[in-house]
């Protein structure tokens, strides 16, 4: 399952928690601060990293900055794992078909 | 969600084969230029010449996606013997740098644990 991989790229869990909040829908640092025990500066540090991986993507709404999941990166990732995932085996039956010619 | 029994990193390809060839066939397959042509071209390829080894029995190549947004990867190959008499080929394709940097969180030279949580 793509999407399984995608999660599991969100190793550190409290990205992850971070990450699932906002898959129900787009909100501020502050809210997304609710219920997790972790400050400011932490909290921060933890979107930015989401935001360069591609995961998430931020909109300034008057004083606040909201945040959300990134529409683009998801899907460029499952394109990236689907395409491999079929282009291994390819290759890999060619791979199979030089070794026996290698074997004459 | 994450399963504590996966050895590798959270955010890598992993692939295993078994191939009816010895390792030492399978090795020379991967390594020489004129073979790893024939089944890994070298336009699925950064560069051609593998990058330094980290250890025995592997070999690394840099891939490039053949689209935008072009986006590199670093493939590890690794070859052992089997029961057989062959090889086990265990291919482990790490996710690009801008995602994987979500994956393996500050400490960004040990790529190859995940933490389970």
């Amino acid at each position: 399952m793509v999407e399984n991989d995608i999660f599991k790229a969100l190793a550190d869990p409290t990205r992850r928690a971070i990450f699932e909040k906002l898959a129900a829908g787009r909100m501020n640092a502050s809210a997304l601060r609710d219920g997790l025990d972790i400050s400011q500066p932490a909290m921060s540090q933890h979107l930015a990293v989401l935001r360069n991986a591609g995961l998430v993507r931020e909109e300034r709404e008057g004083r606040f900055m909201n945040y959300e999941v990134d529409p683009d990166g998801l899907a460029l990732i499952a394109r990236w794992l689907a395409k491999y995932r079929a282009w291994w085996p390819a290759r890999i039956d060619a791979l199979k078909a030089l070794l026996k010619d290698m074997d004459q | 969600m994450t399963d504590p029994t996966e050895e590798t990193a959270a955010d890598d390809l992993v692939l295993e084969y078994e191939l009816d060839a010895p390792p030492s066939r399978v090795w020379r397959a991967i390594s020489i230029p004129a073979f790893r042509e024939q089944w890994l071209p070298d336009a699925a390829l950064a560069d051609g010449a593998p990058l330094p080894a980290r250890g025995d029995g592997e070999i690394r190549y840099r891939l490039r996606d053949d689209e935008p947004p072009f986006l590199e990867s670093v493939v590890t190959f690794q070859v052992r013997p089997n029961a057989e008499g062959g090889s086990t080929l265990r291919i482990i394709h790490a996710l690009p740098a801008p995602w994987r940097a979500t994956a393996v969180a500050a400490n960004d030279d040990t790529p190859c644990l995940m933490r389970a949580a």
